[in-house]
């Protein structure tokens, strides 16, 4: 579905300032597997969110979407296929439209843009089930500037809008980090009821092992720019929060503090 | 049922949204009646009401650029200029004025697609980019005019000429000959109304469609955008193509209005644009995409208007024009904010009271 093949991204090369964020990066990703990323900050976790998306480019490597080298695709191009959710609620919406108008910009994903009406009518009982779905009692909001809801509330429109469309591939980036424990964890029984329906191909990336053990059926850690462990099946399975919290010790030997503060 | 529920829901939380329109309506009323009373008591001529109409696209295209998408983009300085003079040029060689409108607007729109690439293609900035465009622009504009600065329109048919002779004709037989001396103020505005209220019905409807939907989007969040599969590149290059295009239209307008088109013409339009967006807003409040695109054409009368009082009020040349705008301009510009912290300082001492 998805495949890395020696994928490198180093960023300010030449310079003091040097980070190699992606070292040699081998990854396969199954149709309908749900992979949950981990691993410290500076792992390169994200630069693979942004290596995938396209928003960062590889210095050597490819990338194989659904059998189609991506690599020299810009981000737009591959957005047709990959739904995404950032951390900040900020960055999937846009302010001063409503929630019926993202819905509405959300279902022209793919399509040519036309001078049709970019709300239209037909759409209106879709989207009050997708958004009643959600549960959170949107649907008779669904005029309401997106700018007034909360963080969850956006996020969960976000999630909604990512995956209307059923995308090859899902993207996570700590999507759920910035929310309270509450509506993270909604937001989280979402993403999980979503992708189950739909069927799609998930690549969470999360700071919580918790999740990272709790949702879907593979989890990969990352460190320093390489994929130091990829499990799934029934090694995942008997895997337990205090196993992955010793494995994510013994391989950070001597790293920065900043790691050891937050497992702690 | 949804569809019902949807369309019919007596939820609470939209009660409010709901009588928003009717006080922009009367918002609007108020606007309406207070520049008449100016007209009527201060001895404002009616002709700047006509000049604020012809203008009044500078303040949309302001507010495409400006609110839409958020770029700052000076170029119509540029584009308002080559408009009229590309208008007036193909007026005196006998072209049908009204053709010479949707030419003035793709010569515009061609301005603004040159400030799009030069920010997209060499990443310069926005503001400096449509600086470079004005400078270039400026010679272009005199080329056009065959190295005049400055072309007449006497006798030339214009958009105005074919009503001006009957209007004036009606009024002198209606209502005496006292009217003579406005009836060609009253045919560019009667005109200049129409022509400013078909593009802002076009723009409404366009900022509806799938397209203008994207482009309303693209401003707030490109992230977002690009992650809906949007090239928001092409966004940019539409919006500065239609907000400049605007700028040339009005440029042709102001060009038959004055009677002349002169290679100066555009120097600050960018300014006037940004305070007619800014007293629209203020005195206006509008919510909705098609109250927004109103109320910056109706800052710009609303500007031309308070402008001329101040010229009448306080008998000044006509040389102190632009010291008059930079102060308009200014106050427009400070007028929220000092509200703001006259608001503010008020609840301090209420608190301190306390």
């Amino acid at each position: 579905m998805l495949s890395l093949e020696h994928v490198s991204v180093t960023f300010h090369e030449g310079t003091p300032n040097e980070v190699r964020a992606l070292q040699d990066l081998n990854l396969h990703v199954r149709a309908g597997d749900f992979i949950t990323v981990i691993g410290a900050n500076g792992a390169g976790k994200s630069t693979l969110f942004n290596v995938v998306a396209g928003v960062v480019p590889v210095d050597s490597g490819k990338i194989i979407l659904n059998g189609r080298d991506v690599t020299n695709q810009p981000e737009y191009r591959r957005s047709l296929h990959i739904g995404r959710v950032f951390q900040n609620p900020i960055l999937g919406t846009c302010p001063g439209l409503t929630i019926r108008e993202h819905l509405s910009l959300a279902a022209l994903r793919g399509k040519r843009l036309g001078l049709g009406s970019g709300v239209k009518h037909s759409n209106a009982a879709w989207f009050y089930e997708l958004v009643k779905s959600v549960n959170l009692g949107l649907e008779t909001r669904l005029d309401t500037d997106i700018a007034l809801l909360s963080g969850g509330q956006r996020q969960a429109i976000t999630l909604t809008m990512a995956t209307m469309m059923k995308p090859k591939l899902l993207m996570l980036d700590e999507h759920t980090a910035a929310l309270d424990p509450n509506a993270g964890a909604q937001v989280l029984e979402l993403t999980v009821k979503l992708a189950e329906e739909y069927g799609l191909t998930v690549i969470m990336i999360t700071h919580s092992m918790q999740q990272a053990i709790g949702v879907g059926n593979r989890l990969i850690m990352m460190n320093r720019g390489r994929v130091l462990f990829d499990v799934s099946g029934l090694e995942r399975e008997t895997m337990r929060y205090h196993d992955l919290i010793e494995r994510f010790r013994s391989l950070q030997t001597g790293d920065e503090l900043s790691d050891r503060t937050l497992m702690s | 049922m949804p569809e019902n529920s949807f369309t019919n829901s007596p939820n609470s939380a939209e009660a409010p949204r709901r009588r928003l329109p009717n006080l922009f309506v009367l918002r609007l009323l108020v606007v309406a009646v207070v520049v008449g009373a100016f007209m009527r008591f201060f001895g404002v001529n009616i002709g700047s009401l006509g000049q604020g109409l012809a203008y009044s696209l500078v303040g949309v295209a302001v507010f495409i650029t400006f609110r839409i998408l958020r770029f700052p983009d000076l170029t119509v300085d540029g584009a308002f200029p080559i408009g009229g003079a590309v208008c007036a040029m193909l007026i005196v060689s006998g072209t049908s004025a009204e053709l010479t409108l949707f030419v003035a607007f793709m010569v515009g729109a061609l301005t603004g697609l040159i400030t799009a690439l030069i920010t997209l293609f060499f990443r310069v900035e926005g503001l400096l980019a449509s600086i470079i465009v004005i400078t270039g622009a400026y010679t272009v504009t005199l080329r056009v005019m065959e190295a005049r600065s400055n072309v007449p329109l006497l006798g030339e048919r214009t958009i105005l000429t074919p009503y001006q002779a009957p209007v004036r004709a009606w009024l002198v037989e209606n209502f005496g000959r006292g009217m003579r001396r406005q009836s060609n103020n009253l045919v560019e505005i009667v005109v200049f109304a129409l022509v400013v209220i078909v593009v802002l019905l076009f723009l409404t409807w366009f900022m509806h469609t799938e397209l203008g939907l994207v482009l309303r989007a693209a401003g707030t969040n490109s992230q977002a955008v690009r992650a809906f599969g949007v090239n928001h590149h092409l966004m940019i290059i539409l919006a500065l193509m239609l907000a400049n295009g605007l700028a040339g239209l009005s440029g042709s307008l102001a060009v038959q209005q004055l009677g002349f088109a002169d290679v100066s013409l555009g120097f600050g339009i960018i300014v006037r644009g940004l305070a007619a967006l800014l007293v629209g807003e203020v005195l206006l409040r509008p919510r909705s995409i098609g109250q927004q695109i109103l109320s910056a054409a109706i800052g710009m009368v609303i500007f031309d208007v308070s402008r001329a009082w101040v010229f009448a009020a306080l008998s000044l040349p006509t040389t102190d024009i632009r010291l008059v705008s930079a102060l308009v301009v200014l106050s427009a510009l400070a007028a929220p904010n000092l509200i703001d912290r006259w608001q503010e300082w008020r609840k301090k001492r209420r608190r301190s009271d306390a």
